[in-house]
């Protein structure tokens, strides 16, 4: 039971991710491997907030939020004009960067030895202890992630996005500025990722730099692109795709150590296929990358 | 002056790689980010034939090499084609290349484990001194055996007829067809070839240093920068933009501290990505068609 | 005033020059034909003035105001809208949706109003009163709710032209509106061209067909090779046995 509700915080924190990518990939077509880089870059904002300077987890959700958004302009100003292709190289340039940033700089967040003793949240005197907590709060979150990009979606600026999706001049020469909706989507998309890494810092109590690699990066991306794209329900049958199948490996009797690189050879096998047979995904409604 | 020679030769490491690379987005059209992961495995093939089957180095290496270049086809063969025959976007062939990224990333962790492994026999060996600073054997045949593929690679390109086909495809692929070349050998050979050069990279490196199972993301993002910065396609910008790239690095290393030689390649990077996209000697990058 | 102006454009891609020094101003009212033969650099004219493409030399001028170096989408918001030669449209929404992308000035497409819609509903209400009668001024009220890549060629054609009215554009540059369109689909939208300079709207657009340059223009200009080697009126310069020659060339 134990077990069961771990895996079920896994999937809320895993949807909350999948949805802000679905927002930026699935719904404006722009694919980015940086997205750990905001995860991380939430979970350690929220954990030194926490364990440096004993602030409430709100404030921890908050500052990473805002550390997301401006952090992302440094990336989407001077790359998002360029072709998808080279945006891409810039987003994984600046995944590079920020974990080494969190595996080098030792003085800030302890390197490779991470932060422990992150302390459990305590909202408006709401202390969240137990597992039934954490997932109440994990679900929250998530749903409320999932209804931001929802509300975006179906509003005009979600119009402008798939616009820009299908055919960017198209938009540019309706007079869409695209360039402020594709940055603006990528905030969006960043923070809301923060957002999923003050909740696994609070929730694990110890993070340290392996959680925020390349590889994490890719994973999202698998979800959303698996999932399926321009489906509401896309990054949540992702999620739970994604992050069930793995476990269902270890009840098969794989050890641990092997049950993680297995898990990653299936990820990246089902990504190869899905691409080969399927990329619309399971319940997506547009062809990715058409 | 040290880091110059270091520079030189981190230079020729990642131009041989980039090689490869840009031949590959020049001639396929999409960035095979898999690249790094065949660049890996090289390395541990290599290993694996000396160290563990005890093979002598001069039956290892060919070997390990030839298994590379042979992957790399493979991989062409298998995933790649099927989808551009099926008119795949880049960005769908990019996605398939990182799901083939971490598969294969994580079999070499599962069959190797991730410690460091080392190649060569002994302790690193002093090197002599050039110039007022060191060189080590290995280094200088590194420096060597790049020289010696960027010029054979630029004059097979330039001189032979498997060099026009290359050029022809590279160019325009739909007039390269009316033209009679098959554009599926060129691209495979390109693919074949660019995974042999990687593989000669990682083996250098492997002896240099030491073997991780990481060791191919940053090599990746390293030679992806150097061939955006010396210009895509161009058999001189990989050699160039190699050069720039490890001299930057090792700069970088020796003035300020190597966590941040990360940082300035990426800066490196967006600065060019800004000012020219193109690349030192790229053709300028041809825009939407309107 | 006139409405649009350019002087001096010069645009060369590798060793062609698409366009040698040209000025032209096209006036504040009436039907402005482009004609020419192909590679006379008619879109590259038109990709200019929208933007698209930046020139090597030379000015252009919306009314008063310099627009040479402006962005695209700036230059759509001062009013000048334009179609593709290929066909650009929102393939996977519905007709109504492309028309409804189009329309200026939405609240909703700022992020708080996205969030919050203050308003927006009301806006909504009446983008959507505005692109159904956009839908209905063309024809095509009944495939509204159609997808865009649903619709016929010419059904598509004619949805491109109801998105520039949406945008409110008061100076219109249509490339190639009937081109592989069947002539009774071709007559339909060229019989709205005269209906729109009567409202006050400037329309120029690129042709092939004569007869119906001949019909429905006010103003023709030819070009050949970059240059504007003819202008007047269609009566004048479609006499000139130089100009027909060097047309159907």
């Amino acid at each position: 039971m134990e077990y069961l509700g771990h895996v079920l915080v896994l999937v809320a924190i895993y949807t909350l991710l999948a949805a802000s990518l679905d927002l930026l990939a699935g719904q404006t077509g722009i694919l980015s491997i940086a997205h750990a880089a905001f995860y991380g870059l939430g979970a350690y904002a929220s954990a030194l907030l926490a364990v440096r300077l004993g602030a409430p987890f709100i404030v921890g959700l908050l500052a990473g939020m805002v550390v997301a958004v401006l952090v992302s302009f440094v990336v989407s100003l001077p790359s998002l004009r360029l072709h998808g292709d080279y945006f891409v190289v810039a987003t994984f340039g600046f995944q590079m960067i920020v974990y080494s940033v969190f595996n080098n700089w030792m003085g800030l967040t302890n390197g490779p030895l991470g932060i422990p003793g992150i302390p459990q949240p305590v909202i408006f005197g709401w202390r969240v202890t137990s597992q039934l907590d954490f997932l109440t709060l994990a679900a929250v979150l998530a749903g409320l992630a999932y209804f931001v990009v929802w509300r975006i979606t179906t509003s005009p600026f979600g119009r402008v996005l798939h616009a820009i999706r299908e055919d960017e001049v198209f938009a540019q020469a309706l007079g869409k500025n695209t360039l402020r909706f594709k940055v603006t989507a990528f905030a969006v998309s960043g923070a809301l990722a923060a957002s999923a890494g003050s909740l696994y810092a609070h929730y694990i109590t110890y993070i340290d730099p392996t959680s925020f690699t390349v590889m994490e990066s890719i994973l999202v991306i698998s979800m959303v692109i698996i999932g399926g794209a321009g489906s509401p329900w896309g990054p949540l049958v992702g999620a739970v795709v994604l992050v069930t199948l793995p476990e269902a490996l270890r009840f098969v009797g794989f050890p641990s150590s092997v049950a993680a690189n297995l898990r990653q050879i299936v990820y990246g096998a089902l990504l190869v296929i899905m691409m080969m047979f399927r990329p619309r995904g399971l319940v997506g409604r547009y062809g990715f990358g058409r | 002056m040290q880091f110059v020679i270091n520079g030189i030769v981190a230079g020729a490491l990642y131009s041989l790689v980039a090689l490869g690379f840009s031949l590959i987005f020049s001639t396929a059209r999409f960035f095979h980010f898999a690249h790094g992961a065949l660049y890996c495995v090289a390395a541990y093939l290599a290993y694996f034939y000396a160290s563990v089957l005890g093979w002598p180095l001069w039956v290892a290496i060919p070997c390990a090499v030839g298994g590379c270049a042979f992957l790399g086809g493979l991989v062409e063969l298998a995933v790649y084609r099927p989808l551009r025959h099926r008119r795949a976007s880049s960005d769908i062939l990019l996605v398939a290349s990182l799901g083939l990224f971490i598969a294969l990333q994580n079999l070499i962790s599962l069959a190797f484990g991730d410690a460091t492994k080392l190649l060569r026999s002994g302790p690193i060996k002093e090197g002599v001194l050039f110039l007022g600073a060191r060189i080590t054997p290995i280094q200088i045949g590194t420096v060597i055996a790049a020289a010696i593929c960027i010029t054979v690679l630029d004059s097979v390109l330039r001189f032979s007829g498997a060099g026009k086909k290359i050029r022809a495809v590279a160019d325009d692929s739909e007039l390269g067809q009316i033209l009679g070349v098959d554009t599926d050998r060129v691209v495979l050979g390109v693919f074949t070839s660019g995974s042999l050069l990687a593989g000669v990279a990682a083996i250098l490196a492997g002896f240099d240093s030491d073997i991780t199972p990481l060791m191919g993301f940053s090599a990746l993002f390293m030679s992806v920068v150097a061939a955006i910065v010396g210009g895509v396609g161009s058999i001189g910008g990989a050699a160039l933009g190699g050069l720039l790239v490890g001299l930057t690095q090792q700069f970088v290393a020796a003035t300020l501290s190597t966590r941040w030689q990360e940082v300035c390649v990426f800066v490196l990077l967006i600065v060019f990505l800004i000012v020219r996209p193109e690349g030192i000697l790229g053709k300028p990058l041809g825009k939407a068609k309107i | 005033m006139e409405a649009l102006r350019c002087e001096g454009l010069s645009k060369s891609f590798d060793a062609t020059q698409a366009l040698a020094n040209v000025s032209l101003e096209f006036p504040t009212s009436g039907i402005t034909a482009i004609i020419g033969p192909n590679g006379a650099g008619k879109t590259t004219l038109i990709n200019v003035l929208t933007g698209f493409l930046r020139p090597e030399a030379g000015r252009c001028f919306l009314g008063r105001r310099e627009v040479t170096r402006l962005a695209p989408h700036r230059i759509a918001q001062l009013g000048l809208a334009r179609t593709f030669q290929d066909l650009r449209l929102i393939q996977l929404v519905t007709a109504l949706d492309n028309v409804l992308v189009a329309r200026p000035n939405q609240r909703g497409e700022r992020l708080l109003g996205a969030l919050f819609r203050l308003g927006v509903a009301a806006e909504e209400a009446r983008n959507l009163q505005a692109a159904t009668d956009l839908l209905r001024f063309v024809g095509l009220e009944e495939k509204a709710l159609e997808l865009a890549g649903e619709l016929s060629y010419g059904e598509q054609k004619l949805l491109t032209l109801a998105c520039c009215l949406a945008t409110e554009a008061s100076i219109l540059l249509l490339d190639e509106p009937v081109s592989g369109v069947h002539p009774e689909m071709a007559s339909r939208i060229l019989g709205l061209l005269p209906r729109l300079r009567d409202e006050g709207k400037v329309v120029i657009f690129i042709e092939h067909d004569i007869s119906a340059v001949r019909q429905i223009a006010d103003l023709v200009i030819v070009m050949d090779e970059g240059k504007v080697i003819a202008q007047g009126l269609p009566r004048e310069v479609l006499e000139r046995p130089e100009i027909m020659e060097a047309y159907l060339a």
